[in-house]
């Protein structure tokens, strides 16, 4: 039986979105059948969930056909790699007549699964988002009191908060019996409105098995296991230095990079499990049962905004000074 | 006597990020140290994320506790950089000294 896609596949219908991956990934046929007859918005969290989602069906054994996708969808799902890595039943993907250059706003799809490919892919994905936007011109000198110019400053927090959530995807995510866990990524900028959008998701294994051990966990719930990661201070590991000194995390970056995001004009939706979390407002289950097992982040922001973030102003506050003063030179 | 450890060789754009790259790097610390140096970290036109900070210099306060501090030197830092360490500093101290503490 095919599963039909929601007419909106992203952030903004997340529960949808998830609901069809998961129907997608559950079925028992060798062939799952993606209906896309009423699909027509996708975003850069949907893509990377489209990722995802076609990885693990294949990992299953199975083949996978779509039906009734539009041109315009077509063209936009082959540009972003979509189907790159998918062996597809039919006719997807034909060759696009005439491809528009669109590399100044769409970062493709690309998949990790190596924590040594962050710092790369988190400066390639910033360079790529920013570098060539209106206005900006790379080469452009640096001030001599940062010694930073424009596309310094509008890629700085994007690569920040890239680098922290892909590290998080690749670390966190392979507990918990989910030791080759990916992290799918990509991201587009909307010219009409100057949004960035990012998506960053996984399939390891989620927030709620990350955290059951907390003492700060009350419930064993998926929701209150994201609001639990959104705390700072709070990781899976930060008091166990005292057992595996070679293992610990301060429990900052989830924090740091939702901050990023509200900083800039925009926000972060997470969804982990049976639950979502909008740093804009809305917060709770998934509707219709949805469940995704790993965590799958939107990251939004404003473009005119980024220059403004401080890296600074992000992190938590704090009382403690060292009892040692810190050496500046 | 100092050595010296350059990040910006690190750095991919302006930016050091992980924790792998900052394990790596902490070896050689640990190694300048045993050796009786002083470590210098320079951070001329780097910026650094606060997982880096932390699996750098934070790892090393746990393990060696805040007098560690003495022996390191942090050069060119940013104002975000030197508000990273700070943070990452005061609160790894204020986690061993609570664990360290009867």
């Amino acid at each position: 039986m095919a599963v039909l896609m929601p007419s909106s596949f992203g952030a903004r219908s997340a529960s949808a979105a998830v609901a069809a991956c998961e129907a997608i990934t559950d079925g028992a046929e060798p062939l799952a059948v993606v209906d896309c007859s009423q699909l027509k918005y996708v975003d850069p969290f949907g893509i990377a969930m489209l990722g995802a989602t076609f990885h693990l069906v294949q990992l299953q054994g199975r083949q996978i056909q779509v039906l009734n996708l539009s041109a315009n969808l077509q063209g936009y799902l082959t540009r972003m790699d979509v189907f790159k890595d998918v062996k597809l039943v039919g006719d997807y993907p034909v060759a696009v007549g005439t491809r528009h250059d669109r590399s100044t706003d769409l970062v493709e799809l690309t998949c990790l699964d190596d924590k040594n490919q962050v710092d790369d892919a988190a400066f390639r994905l910033a360079k790529t988002i920013v570098g060539q936007l209106d206005g900006i011109d790379p080469n452009e000198p640096p001030d001599g009191m940062s010694c930073m110019n424009t596309a310094d400053r509008l890629a700085e927090p994007i690569q920040y908060a890239l680098s922290e959530l892909l590290e998080n995807a690749l670390t966190h995510a392979r507990r918990g019996g989910y030791p080759s866990s990916k992290v799918w990524v990509a991201s587009q900028y909307y010219r009409r409105s100057g949004a960035i959008h990012l998506g960053v998701v996984d399939d390891g294994c989620g927030f709620l098995r990350s955290l059951e051990a907390h003492p700060s966990l009350k419930h064993k719930r998926d929701h209150e296991a994201i609001l639990l990661a959104l705390q700072p201070r709070v990781s899976c590991n930060r008091d166990q230095w005292l057992n595996q000194p070679d293992s610990v995390n301060q429990g900052v970056g989830l924090t740091t990079t939702a901050r990023m995001a509200q900083k800039s004009g925009g926000r972060m939706v997470i969804v982990s499990g049976s639950a979502m979390h909008d740093t804009s407002g809305r917060t709770g289950g998934l509707s219709s049962g949805a469940y995704w097992q790993g965590v799958a982040i939107a990251l939004e922001c404003q473009r005119k905004r980024l220059p403004e973030v401080r890296i600074r102003e992000l992190l938590p506050p704090y009382d403690a000074k060292p009892p040692v003063a810190l050496r500046f030179e | 006597m100092r050595s010296e450890l350059f990040l910006a060789n690190l750095a991919r754009g302006r930016f050091i990020g992980t924790r792998a790259t900052a394990a790596t790097l902490r070896e050689q610390v640990e190694i300048a140290l045993a050796q009786g140096n002083e470590v210098v970290f320079d951070f001329s036109g780097v910026e650094a994320t606060q997982s880096f900070v932390d699996e750098l210099i934070g790892a090393l306060i746990l393990r060696r506790g805040p007098d560690i501090l003495n022996r390191l030197i942090f050069k060119s830092c940013s104002d975000d950089v030197r508000a990273v360490i700070e943070f990452v500093a005061a609160d790894r101290c204020d986690q061993y000294i609570k664990a360290n503490t009867h």
